[in-house]
């Protein structure tokens, strides 16, 4: 179906002598199972389509990109598109620009043949097993959850003879346990994008659910504290990480003069190596080939806590005169932005477990209402949802509210220790990170 | 779809709609369908993209749980009767509520529609251009127009045959400024169901203060943490009144037993002064709309009265479940996303007090304006509200810019502990609000100002 929808599209750009082109189109499918206590209370299921189409104008040392998005393939509408395509291309003035050609392209799957084969029957015997897990817990009640499959296929086509198309699948799971003990309320609810069924694993994630449920019935308020211990799990990591030290990595930060990272400065604990690999088996956003068709690659961004190499699109390869490290993104709005694609940080030495104890006061914090870190200063400060003091070596009493501020950027230089355990969390694989100078407030 | 006319897709819908007896099951289907221009401006980049009537229907049924189906533009619209099953004897298992006509288009001051892409581009380089030249410490200009036009079509086997298009435009603007190694900004939006005419808003003024604005940060220093007296201007009045307050209040939270607020109805909830309220019928505003996603009128909901809490926020399905009468807050993202109680416009109602007598009588307390973000916590009533910046207030006066504030703690304790609310008139500002991390719709929030005793505030 799509590749006569691509066919068509180009059809109509040669019919108008359009010389630079590009047909970038998504085919989406959703199934999704939203619960309402214990019980399954909607069943949706969606199917999507649209399609983005660039032209460039070339100038005198500039190019001109036009943007359209679409979802008709009413011919009278197509030429239309084309038309104000075109005309954007006109007006705009960027960088010099090309589009990628034909290079060789890793082959890499991403998608689950099985969910691509019957998602609705998956959906339903995964939602149930959810569901079930979750109503086997003891002193915790669902309140309310959603179960989400979504199979994804895109196709890029350009004037340069790129040629390309590539299937996913993966999982959304949101989903809210609570605890009531004597009036007093307690939840967990989380929320996550999973690449892989095997990390769903919804036995040992519904347990650790019911627990910290149940753990914050009793959690206090924290003990306030000036350069603390602080241990992140992996899924708060890449809410600190991701925003700030990726956003400085990328060369559109360089061009835009807000990043603080200079080739070869040193920006973080020796212990930390950092790496964005776009062909990370189980990354969610692994694929062959980024938004403008240049190969997914890994690319080395810190080592020993010394920056080592930007992360490139297309257009700030050429301006940098550098290859793409293929870090185009596609925005809802069909512009390509430079971004990260998975990002992974190499393990370290000790176990959490051998971490925790080697800790003689501190603050292990699972969850953050939303951690939100300002991307160009790296300062944040966010309240506590779900995590625990630590004292002399061990867990003491769950904590919750109170605020953990500092700056990422600052953060990662003061790293003391590294798990060895890593964990998937959505676009990264990290381990479990101990820094020693954040504040806590109360 | 996007290629009929409205009068062909009312027609299609009906014949469908037709289909399924009231008295059996409940119906309903829904056309969606958005255009976009967005133009945006740095220093190393320009964007421009159109997005020409991206369009879908969902349709789905009750039958004691929702079944629903959403479909891209040109299917073919026989799939939902293939995958929405006729029932019967489920008629009942959802409360009927009346239906009506609309046909309602808001036509802006200036259509942007008839105003040539060039003079729009022309604008923005026009913004950028002033502010990147305004001094020499501001080093990044980002400037972005964003413009859109959502038609939605409504047709229920209860009588609805409802369509509305509203035009939405927000324009951003953010400086930002260096200084040695210091480097920080702030940001003027202006959105709202407005036309082009929101070029006028954006003035050499209000620029100029943008600007100064970004500058001041410089000089800003890291918040106390702590308890304090603190003063909220009304986008920080909004975030509380929105975040922490509004989706508690959420009947979907009700029905999920997920709500710390659901034991305190007719309860008092705050400072006897406050008032909130969430009106989706408010004119113009960016939450604002004539009919919600599941064809219910955009009324108004009186949420707390004199620190009462008189009511919660209902969609169709928790107003049934919950026997009240729904003021419009079922909102879908687009036809690819569910339908979730939502609010509009949530905002204080004004008090009595001036925004100078606030200030001169606090001898001690923080100032936090220009709200930045907040999240959720509809089940622990816990509090997380972040302004861009703050000012330190000492002996009645304010004195020293702070940056980032992060208001925390327990919700229905900062509502009790407010002890002045100001007499300016309501402002609103715009925003997008998610229901968890995605579903995202537009919406307002605001109020006057607001002085609130014991609050907790740390660095954000």
């Amino acid at each position: 179906m799509s590749n006569e929808r691509l066919n068509l599209i180009e059809k109509r750009l040669n019919s108008k002598n359009i010389e630079e082109y590009e047909i970038y189109l998504v085919e989406r499918n959703m199934y999704e199972t939203i619960f309402l206590k214990n019980q399954a209370d909607n069943e949706r299921d969606i199917r999507d389509f649209e399609y983005f189409i660039r032209i460039l104008s070339q100038k005198k040392d500039e190019t001109g990109i036009g943007v359209i998005k679409g979802n008709s393939m009413d011919i009278g509408q197509i030429d239309k598109n084309i038309d104000i395509c075109a005309t954007l291309s006109k007006f705009n003035s960027s960088s010099p620009y090309d589009f990628p050609g034909k290079t060789h392209i890793t082959d890499l799957n991403t998608a689950d043949k099985k969910i691509l084969d019957d998602p609705i029957a998956i959906k339903k015997d995964l939602s149930e097993e959810l569901i079930a897990e979750a109503s086997q817990q003891k002193d915790v009640k669902t309140t309310f959850g959603r179960f989400r499959i979504h199979s994804y296929h895109n196709f890029l086509r350009n004037s340069n003879a790129l040629d390309l198309n590539s299937k996913k699948t993966f999982f959304f799971v949101e989903f809210a346990l609570k605890a009531q003990k004597n009036g007093a309320l307690s939840e967990f609810w989380d929320v996550g994008y999973y690449k892989e069924k095997e990390h769903l694993k919804f036995n040992e994630r519904v347990n650790n659910w019911a627990r910290r449920a149940k753990d914050t019935l009793r959690a206090e308020e924290p003990k306030p504290a000036n350069d603390a211990i602080v241990i992140f799990p992996p899924s708060v990591l890449r809410e600190a990480i991701n925003p700030v030290i990726g956003f400085h990595a990328l060369a559109i930060a360089h061009f835009e003069k807000v990043s603080r990272y200079n080739i070869g400065d040193k920006v973080a604990s020796d212990n930390i190596t950092l790496i964005d690999d776009g062909l990370l088996d189980g990354g969610l956003s692994s694929n062959s080939w980024d938004s403008e068709g240049n190969p997914q690659q890994e690319t080395e961004v810190l080592k020993n806590g010394v920056f080592r190499n930007r992360l490139y699109d297309q257009k700030y390869a050429i301006l940098d005169d550098v290859l793409s490290t293929g870090n185009a993104k596609r925005a809802e709005s069909g512009t390509v932005v430079n971004g990260i694609s998975n990002l992974k940080i190499l393990p370290g030495d000790i176990s959490f477990e051998k971490m925790i104890s080697n800790v003689k006061e501190g603050y292990y914090i699972e969850q953050f209402s939303w951690l939100h870190p300002d991307d160009k200063s790296g300062n944040f400060g966010a309240e506590i949802r779900n995590g625990y003091y630590i004292k002399n070596g061990e867990f003491q009493n769950p904590i919750k509210l109170g605020n953990v501020s500092g700056n990422i950027l600052e953060m990662v230089k003061n790293c003391i220790y590294i798990s060895k355990e890593r964990e998937f969390s959505e676009n990264v694989l990290f381990p479990y990170m101990a820094f020693n100078n954040l504040n806590v407030s109360s | 779809m996007s290629d009929k006319s409205y009068e062909e897709i009312f027609s299609e819908f009906e014949e469908i709609t037709n289909h399924y007896s009231r008295s059996d099951q409940y119906f309903d289907i829904l056309y969606d369908s958005v255009s976009s221009t967005t133009i945006a401006k740095t220093p190393s980049a320009e964007n421009f993209s159109v997005n020409t009537k991206k369009s879908g229907i969902v349709a789905r049924t009750f039958s004691g749980i929702w079944n629903e189906v959403a479909i891209e533009e040109g299917s073919d619209i026989g799939v939902i009767r293939n995958k929405i099953p006729k029932l019967t004897k489920k008629g009942d298992t959802i409360a009927e509520f009346e239906g009506w006509e609309l046909n309602k288009e808001i036509k802006p001051k200036i259509d942007p529609s008839i105003i040539p892409i060039e003079d729009k581009i022309k604008k923005v380089r026009e913004i950028y251009e002033y502010v990147k030249n305004y001094d020499e410490r501001i080093f990044n200009v980002q400037v972005k127009y964003m413009e859109l036009l959502i038609e939605r079509i409504f047709v229920n086997n209860e009588g609805c045959k409802l369509r509305q298009v509203i035009p939405r435009i927000r324009v951003m603007v953010l400086p930002l400024a260096r200084e040695g190694s210091v480097v920080d900004y702030d940001y003027s939006i202006i959105s709202g169901e407005i036309g082009y005419e929101i070029f006028d808003l954006f003035d050499h003024e209000l620029l100029e203060k943008t600007v100064k604005n970004s500058l001041e940060m410089l000089e800003a220093e890291l918040p106390p943490a702590g308890r304090r007296t603190i003063i909220l201007d009304p986008q920080m009045a909004g975030l509380i009144a929105h975040e922490s307050f509004g989706h508690g209040l959420e009947a979907d939270q009700i029905l999920r037993d997920r709500s710390y607020l659901k034991q305190h109805l007719n309860k008092q909830v705050a400072s006897d002064i406050c008032s909130i309220y969430d009106t989706p019928s408010l004119k113009n505003k960016l939450g604002s709309y004539f009919f919600d996603d599941e064809g219910i009128k955009a009324g108004n909901n009186v949420l707390v009265e004199n620190g009462i809490l008189k009511d919660f926020i209902y969609d169709r399905r928790s107003a049934s479940d919950l026997s009240a009468i729904p003021q419009g807050n079922g909102r879908r993202e687009s036809f690819a996303h569910p339908i979730n109680v939502r609010m509009s416009n949530t905002y204080f109602g004004s008090g009595d007090y001036s925004l100078n007598e606030l200030i001169s009588e606090t001898n001690e307390g923080i100032m936090l304006v220009h709200g930045f973000f907040g999240m959720e916590d509809p089940l622990g009533g816990g509090m997380q509200c972040t302004s861009k910046k703050a000012y330190l207030v000492e002996n009645g006066e304010k004195t020293k810019i702070l940056k980032a504030t992060a208001l925390s703690g327990d919700v229905l304790e900062l509502l009790k502990n407010i002890d002045a609310v100001s007499k300016d008139p309501t402002k609103l500002d715009g925003g997008t609000c998610g229901k968890g991390s995605e579903d995202l719709v537009p919406v307002t929030s605001g109020g006057s100002y607001l002085r609130v005793r014991n609050a907790l505030v740390s660095p954000g």
